[in-house]
């Protein structure tokens, strides 16, 4: 029998076109843990997600103990031994754990007692210290895992893969887990395990895959890897090869303080955070998912609300405002271009010039009566010719544009407001590289307009190339501050992990 | 009566004036350690203040005047109360406030007797002295009930006495320029008007003749105290510690600090300090803890150091720290003499130096 439990090869996966993993060769040893380290967006969770038959292959291979395998569903992938242990846990909350690990594998007739004995004994045999009759709504994030790991050996897992699971744990219990998966190791069980953390990665993997922008970079042994090999992994890019540039050799400098943040908290994303936005400047916002950035500031544009108690203070101008709804916000000089623009940022069916007339309703106070046809034209011509966006014509709709020019439409129904303090979340997300370049250049000139800026980024050589001071989260909370000028890669990564 | 409600709700809720928070150390103020890099001048006693006439450096320790000059320490004279204030003047002159209640000048360092004398009754606790475009002085009084050492039961009593005094030493009167201030503590000219910090506020007044104090610079993470003149246009502000949550709870809870100030020695109270670590008794922060026997250098500080040079509009350019695992802590003045910049960590009790070349290239942003 051959060594290697699950190989992938040339493995590829396109969403709309783009490549979320792309040409990657992965091979998992029986009895092993493997890490997978990278960046957002790298592509880990889409390679574990084909492993475990969430998603497909759009080309490439998988080969499961040698024979070549295409799991289209998560059961046809249990089937085949391999259990995905997701981040956010998959079990029923109102059953009990017994009941959690025999679904789907009921008989005819179940007897209760029966299934609590069952569990009794597997859950000891796992050594595993959970309640089988307890509700797993009432158990912690540990047992939790306890459970979803016990399911998924009681399925027979030949390989379980973990999607961050230390994330939601205390430190105590890490340990508790690092002891299971050593344990299931011995079993002959192998692990793929997703982890920020790299210290996690480096004491308890055998071997350690980085993965960068959807490519392979490097499998090795972890007694090769020290945290600076894999942080440079992870972000070694060659900045001037990018399409963003060299990296800067000024900062603007900071103006009058715009928006302060004191404190802030929402519960459980936002923990006690503060930080400053300078007129004049682009303050990049660099974390990992889960860091609470987009949280803070949909909380200052209106768009969620900070704790009812105790939730911290924001200074728009030195002046405490809160807002319960976004109108207010925008009326007082505050625009969010959201990341999610087609949930979020423009109703599809319509018109372009009627999407960015409608950002420029929501400055007026009260609201209109009447529309007015010919200002709409007006208001979108301006706009459409200013942020040169391409369209088949004036009155086509934004679901007909290219994910750059949606983009566009979205920022222009913010600019349209002629905001103090522009906030942008991912502003380059699923867009084109020709219209990458266009809405740097806008951002930079806004910031030469001396308005206020925000860009929130996953993506490092954005961020770099963007702003004039970057601002680190972490857990809910700006961690470090770099100006652009000290700031490299590996230090912000760094701050963005521990 | 809606007043009283909002008050109420605004207490429940955590919100309005009872929003427990503090501004962050971002932007020109983000952190570092370059004041524990600083070179140590002197130790002294009980630094109070700096001044210099371009070649000497006078220092108030306690009720002694020094001079420090080419390298030399000298005791130039002593006087029967601490100096609280110190203040050079064209010509050779020199002006002190004693014990925080009397301002002489004096016609040179050493002379016997004081050219003018002001004791105004109003004064309590003048604690800097600068020199105005017109040659007055301009004086800066902390409280009207508290004295200039006991500032921290003025903050805890959440006084608003603070007063702004110019005095002629022509015709000898004594004008206020200013009052309800909040703890004010120094004060620069700024053309016909003067800067003045104003402490338990966190913030920088512009106090011009005949009109209210105009807002300069707030939200201050820090309590700022005195001012100096930068070469090149723009100040030194020095700030005497750090706010934190804690103490911002505290000054919420007037119960609270009732009982503290009658019953707890004051060197433990929840207060801010110009220096910490002494004594177990210490209230301790909730991050201000030691993990394998260091502290953290960004837990919430019981004191802190910083000085934040300002521009000529009064707006931060950048800022020297010495964090809460540092020792230059309470910095309460700093002066440009020569090339360098001369300060005092009254916590320690140091007189520092640091060079002032290069500051501006490696920390401005």
């Amino acid at each position: 029998m051959s060594d290697i439990a699950l190989s992938l090869r040339k493995a590829t996966k396109l969403y709309a076109g783009v490549p979320a993993i792309d040409g990657v060769d992965f091979d998992l040893r029986r009895g092993e843990i493997h890490a997978l380290v990278g960046e957002n967006g790298a592509g880990k969770s889409t390679l574990t997600k084909v492993m475990a038959g969430v998603v497909t292959l759009t080309g490439g291979t998988m080969t499961v103990d040698g024979a070549e395998v295409a799991p289209k569903t998560p059961l046809e992938a249990r089937n085949l031994g391999i259990a995905m242990v997701f981040q956010e846990n998959s079990l029923v909350p109102t059953m009990t754990v017994a009941q959690n690990l025999f679904l789907g594998q009921e008989k005819f007739y179940n007897r209760l007692r029966g299934i609590y004995i069952a569990a009794q004994q597997f859950l000891q045999s796992l050594n595993f210290d959970v309640t089988p009759t307890a509700t797993v709504s009432g158990l912690g994030a540990a047992k939790k895992q306890m459970v979803e790991i016990a399911r998924a050996v009681l399925h027979r897992a030949k390989v379980i893969i973990f999607d961050e699971p230390t994330a939601s744990l205390t430190p105590e219990e890490k340990k508790y887990f690092f002891d299971l998966v050593r344990d299931l190791k011995k079993r002959g069980v192998s692990i793929v395990f997703i982890s920020h953390a790299l210290e996690e990665a480096l004491l308890l993997a055998d071997r350690i895959t980085v993965l960068r922008d959807g490519k392979h970079v490097v499998t090795d042994d972890v007694a090769k890897f020290d945290r600076a090999a894999i942080v440079q992994a992870m972000v070694g890019r060659d900045l001037s090869n990018t399409l963003y540039g060299a990296r800067k050799s000024t900062v603007r400098p900071a103006g009058a303080r715009v928006l302060t943040v004191q404190n802030l908290k929402m519960a459980p994303m936002v923990k006690n955070n503060s930080l400053s936005v300078f007129a004049g400047q682009i303050t990049g916002v660099f974390g990992l998912v889960g860091a609470g950035r987009t949280e803070t500031f949909k909380i200052v544009a209106g768009v969620l609300k900070r704790d009812f108690f105790h939730g911290g203070e924001i200074l728009l101008h030195d002046q405490p405002v809160r807002y319960r709804v976004p109108a207010p916000a925008v009326k007082a000089g505050i625009a969010y271009v959201t990341e999610d623009r087609k949930v979020e940022g423009f109703f599809e069916t319509s018109s372009i010039a009627r999407n960015i007339y409608l950002g420029l309703l929501s400055k007026f106070p009260g609201g209109r009566m009447m529309l007015s046809r010919r200002e709409t034209d007006t208001v979108g011509k301006t706009w459409i010719e200013r942020l040169k966006v391409r369209a088949i014509g004036d009155d086509g709709k934004v679901v007909e544009l290219s994910g750059g020019n949606q983009q566009k439409v979205v920022i222009a129904k913010s600019l349209v407001q002629e905001p103090d303090l522009i906030i942008f979340d991912e502003p380059t997300r699923g867009v084109d590289v020709g219209a990458i370049v266009e809405i740097h250049e806008l951002i930079n000139r806004l910031a030469d307009e001396g308005k206020a800026v925000v860009v929130i980024s996953s993506y490092l050589p954005e961020i770099m190339a963007l702003s004039d001071r970057i601002l680190v989260s972490r857990q809910g909370k700006v961690v470090e501050e770099f100006s652009a000028l000290e700031a490299t890669e590996e230090k912000i990564m760094y701050a963005a992990i521990h | 009566m809606i007043a009283a409600v909002r008050d109420f709700a605004n207490r429940f809720l955590g919100r309005g004036d009872a929003t427990i928070t503090v501004p962050s150390f971002d932007g020109a103020l983000k952190p570092n350690q370059k004041l524990e890099s600083a070179e140590a001048l002197l130790t002294c006693e009980s630094p109070q203040d700096l001044a210099t006439d371009g070649s000497n450096l006078f220092i108030a320790d306690g009720p002694r005047l020094i001079c420090l000059a080419g390298g030399t320490v000298s005791e130039v004279r002593s006087f029967e109360r601490p100096i609280s204030a110190l203040c050079t003047l064209p010509g050779n002159g020199l002006a002190v406030a004693l014990g925080g209640r009397e301002v002489h000048v004096y016609a040179n360092p050493s002379a016997e007797q004081p050219s003018v004398k002001f004791a105004d009754a109003a004064f309590n606790a003048i604690n800097a002295l600068a020199l105005a475009d017109d040659n007055t002085l301009i004086a800066t009084d902390g409280s009207a009930t508290s004295a200039v050492d006991d500032w921290a039961r003025d903050l805890l009593e959440l006084n608003r006495t603070g007063r702004v005094f110019k005095l002629d030493s022509g015709s000898k009167s004594v004008t206020r320029s200013a009052q309800g201030l909040g703890h004010a503590f120094g004060a620069c000219a700024h053309g016909n008007a003067m800067l003045v910090s104003e402490s338990w506020r966190h913030r920088l007044v512009l106090v011009g003749a005949g009109a209210s104090p105009k807002v300069v610079l707030a939200h201050l993470p820090v309590y700022p105290s005195r001012l100096s003149k930068a070469s090149g246009g723009g100040y030194w502000l020095t700030a005497f510690t750090a706010r934190t949550q804690l103490v911002e709870f505290v000054l919420r809870e007037p119960g609270y600090r009732r009982r503290m100030m009658a019953e707890i020695d004051p060197a433990y109270w929840v207060a801010p300090r110009l220096s910490s670590g002494r004594s177990f008794k210490e209230p301790m922060q909730g991050a201000h803890i030691k993990t394998m026997g260091v502290i953290k250098p960004w837990a919430p500080p019981r004191s802190y150091g910083l000085v934040i040079r300002l521009d000529a509009e009064g707006q931060p350019l950048y800022s020297l720290h010495s964090r809460v695992d540092g020792i230059n802590h309470g910095i309460v003045a700093a002066i440009e003499m020569d090339n360098d910049l001369v300060l005092i960590a009254k916590g320690p009790g140091r007189i520092l130096k640091l060079p002032l070349a290069g500051l501006a290239e490696e920390f401005r942003t």
